[in-house]
């Protein structure tokens, strides 16, 4: 059985008003099929706006679908009862682009990575401390920056720190939305390697959203392209450059630097 | 935690400008306070074959028309409003906090039936709507807080309400839903910490304005009642001999311009620094930086 399945999603924005007709329809995304095997990655590629992080939010729980179904361990996410989609949400975690954001400014560390697990375990404190710092060093920092304040960190320390909490519960998926782009060229690359890591030690499986292909074809198995709000192709990430699909070049093409060779800056 | 470490932050920023009404403040605080020990007299002996005295070095604001001195009454009457003020103004924030939070997160129907009942009740002028309250219940320091409560618990309501809605859409808010935090943690742990510094400015404002309140209501003698005193009360005592001895109404009428005076320059100061605009992410960075050289050395001890 799949890990999780997106059967047919489709979730269009509509602007209501009384003044406004229904023209905008268009934007969001539809028809979305995919699914994600235990262990694996999924890559989603796409520009801005062509509904990446919308389909992120769908598969998170968090924006129902005008139609469609999100099959997570074979349980219908939106049809689930509260005390499943309890458990559920346990073994569903989410990376946020901006780790500044992502974590309450007047937490420290230790109560930033803390939260899942008193949510879900109950630790005794010096557990809790324990595990919390088994989680830091795993994601190469130190233990006792349990203690700083989010504030003190570096923002790719501070993504490290998400991951680090994303994990805390080891659950099956993890959605990645955008995880290293508003990081340097090294931190993403530490980061990404890091993920792998953790993917092949722990048997997390992810789904990477991203619009850098270098970052997909690092990290992921399989790759779905999106455009314009539909997967148009679905692709193994090994042969990711190969495509010949014509949207799909073009939007793998875009992002390889020799695009900007012609331009003077 | 968060509360200490925001007060720290906003009085260890601040200039001179703020240091001294703050410093002024706390002086007429700290009289109301020790004011069985600084007041030379009883504030409530009557002694008719003194009254309506001037200055002297046994009564040095001199004596009322009952022949109690002015200065003791004054300095018992800080107690009176502060205290009352104090406890208007805390009960506000509660009621404040628990019904907006309420309001602004669970949001939908729940939220515009509060906010509808919040709109009526701001439709009317708060304080003609006090009166008519305590017109219902009789006068009485009781029903003139209990009114006041209601009437600006309203104003409070609205704005917290309208700082959860804002807040709830932070990404760190999501997250700790997709964590499995249950919505009563998510308000108390993540929403309330971080809109305390923005109401920290409006309750140092409203204290102001609770105060006048207070004496706008004793003296048209429905709130403290004789011979409590009560800056209020003291002026609508003192307005008959308005003409003879102006200095019964004026003594109490420069303290309570002092105080709201005082209070609302420290509520604009925090309130231009901190831009009043939502301003709790910059404020929590800053203070915990002001913070982070203790969390490191805790940090290597452990």
């Amino acid at each position: 059985m799949s890990l999780l399945v997106a059967d047919q999603l489709s979730k269009t924005y509509k602007s209501t008003g009384w003044f406004r007709s229904d023209q905008s329809a268009d934007q969001g995304v539809h028809h979305i099929s995919f699914t994600i095997e235990s262990g694996s990655c999924l890559g989603l590629l796409g520009e801005s706006g062509a509904g990446k992080s919308t389909i992120g939010k769908i598969i998170l729980g968090l924006l129902a679908p005008d139609s469609g179904k999100v099959l997570f361990q074979g349980v219908d996410l939106y049809a689930a009862s509260r005390s499943q989609r309890k458990e559920l949400r346990r073994d569903l975690q989410v990376v946020f682009q901006d780790s500044y954001s992502a974590v309450n400014p007047r937490m420290t560390i230790k109560q930033i990575i803390g939260e899942p697990l008193r949510n879900y375990e109950r630790l005794s404190a010096k557990e809790e401390i324990r595990v919390i710092s088994e989680l830091l060093e795993m994601m190469g920092l130190r233990a006792d920056d349990m203690y700083k304040m989010p504030s003190q960190m570096s923002g790719g320390q501070l993504q490290r720190v998400n991951i680090a909490r994303a994990i805390a519960l080891k659950p099956k998926l993890v959605v990645l939305d955008e995880p290293v782009s508003s990081l340097d060229m090294i931190v993403q690359k530490q980061i990404l390697l890091h993920l792998k890591e953790l993917k092949e030690k722990h048997g997390f499986s992810y789904l990477f959203i991203s619009h850098d292909v270098m970052a997909i074809h690092t990290l992921s198995d399989q790759v779905a392209v999106l455009d314009n709000g539909t997967i148009v192709e679905t692709i193994d990430a090994e042969s990711l450059f190969d495509t010949v699909h014509p949207s799909c070049q073009r939007i793998v093409g875009a992002k390889s630097s020799d695009q900007f060779e012609g331009f003077v800056f | 935690m968060g509360v200490i470490r925001n007060i720290q932050w906003i009085v260890g920023r601040q200039r001179v400008t703020t240091v001294i009404p703050v410093v002024l403040l706390l002086i007429i605080v700290l009289a109301g306070i020790f004011a069985p020990l600084l007041a030379p007299n009883d504030p409530n002996f009557v002694d008719l074959s003194h009254k309506l005295q001037g200055p002297s070095p046994q009564f040095p604001l001199g004596t009322d028309q009952l022949g109690r001195c002015l200065l003791s009454r004054l300095l018992y009457g800080t107690q009176v409003s502060l205290s009352l003020a104090l406890l208007i103004v805390t009960a506000c924030v509660s009621i404040g906090l628990v019904i907006g939070s309420l309001a602004g997160y669970t949001g939908g129907k729940v939220d515009g039936i509060i906010m509808r009942i919040c709109d009526a009740i701001l439709a009317i002028p708060s304080l003609i709507l006090a009166i008519s309250l305590i017109a219902i219940w009789g006068a009485g320091w009781k029903q003139m807080a209990i009114a006041l409560i209601i009437v600006q618990s309203v104003y409070y309501t609205r704005f917290i309400r309208g700082m959860v809605v804002n807040l709830k859409q932070q990404t760190y808010v999501v997250a700790a839903r997709i964590m499995g935090t249950s919505p009563v943690r998510m308000v108390t742990r993540h929403i309330i910490p971080n809109l305390l510094p923005s109401l920290f400015i409006v309750v140092t404002l409203e204290i102001g304005w609770v105060i006048m309140d207070i004496s706008a209501l004793s003296f048209l003698g429905l709130g403290v009642q004789a011979p409590t005193p009560e800056w209020g009360a003291m002026i609508n005592e003192g307005k008959t001999f308005i003409r003879s001895h102006p200095r019964l109404i004026i003594a109490p009428g420069v303290i309570i311009l002092c105080v709201v005076a005082l209070l609302n320059i420290i509520g604009e100061t925090l309130g231009d620094k901190n831009g009043k605009a939502i301003p709790m992410r910059k404020a929590a960075k800053h203070s915990n930086k002001l913070k982070g050289g203790q969390h490191e050395r805790e940090g290597n001890h452990s």
